[in-house]
């Protein structure tokens, strides 16, 4: 995206300011929530270990090839509209916001798939942190299709960085949280 | 392919790579093992969204307290997983 933010003074962020605060404000709600379930975690280890055993590895190592793969078009996107194939550019927009739809499909599949076990949110303290972080995710997810779609109809240069940058938080959040709900048994 | 064009792609298909590293080690090694390797490729995963996908690359300065502040979180993690 370098080419796309020439307008910006050397050395400051790209895109608008209040953007980056977004970004840091979510990081530091997903952060402090990972750091209270590591905390958390320290209470009762063998039974976060026995909770994560439920979950769906493979299928949230999916979804993060998903959101890279979407983030990826998204970028692409921006890069389009500035050269002005505004066609590619939405074509791409549309494609990122189907993979966030393809995220939620496989996160909702592994929902529908702990209901059947019985597994709900006060089941252990690990599904609580389980369901509160994802699903927070989940509707920041659902708001960037949003955001996305829109700016494929609206397709303002501006527009359509700050929706690609959002999309791009949303990215950077599950690969913090990915490994840590998921991998760190 | 132009340059930034090239950037991007470079980093996606990196961005996977690591995806389907980090699920190799997880499946791989005793978890208490591969926590740290787990913990170091989620950290590289977010560097290079942030360098790439977000083009903090043009903004060293923010680049490099992004990346200390995201290191000294990993460390936190890896410091209370094993503390357990």
């Amino acid at each position: 995206m370098s080419q796309t933010h020439s307008l910006n003074p050397p050395g400051t962020p790209p895109g608008e300011l209040m953007m980056w605060v977004l970004i840091i404000s979510e990081l530091l709600v997903f952060g402090a929530g990972l750091l209270a379930f590591m905390g958390v975690r320290l209470t009762d280890p063998s039974g976060f270990a026995e909770a994560q055993s439920h979950l769906h590895r493979t299928g949230a190592a999916l979804n993060t090839g998903v959101l890279v793969t979407s983030g990826y078009l998204a970028a692409r996107a921006l890069i389009w509209r500035k050269a002005l194939a505004r066609t590619k550019a939405r074509l791409a927009l549309i494609a990122a916001a189907a993979l966030g739809i393809v995220f939620l499909i496989i996160e909702g599949a592994e929902y529908a798939d702990k209901a059947a076990q019985g597994i709900a949110w006060d089941t252990h303290p690990f599904f609580t942190f389980y369901y509160l972080l994802t699903g927070f995710h989940a509707a920041h997810v659902v708001a960037g299709i949003a955001l996305l779609l829109l700016v494929a109809w609206r397709d303002d240069p501006n527009n359509i960085e700050a929706s690609a940058q959002f999309w791009h938080m949303v990215d950077l959040v599950w690969v913090l949280l990915f490994p840590v709900i998921y991998l760190l048994g | 392919m132009t340059m930034t064009t090239h950037i991007l792609t470079r980093a996606w298909i990196i961005l996977v790579a690591l995806s389907l590293i980090a699920a190799a080690v997880s499946l791989g090694l005793p978890t208490r093992l591969a926590a740290p390797a787990i913990l170091l490729l989620a950290l590289l995963k977010a560097r290079i969204i942030l360098s790439d996908y977000l083009d903090l690359k043009s903004a060293p300065p923010w680049q490099r307290g992004f990346t200390l502040t995201l290191t000294l979180f990993c460390l936190t993690l890896l410091g209370l997983y094993l503390a357990a």
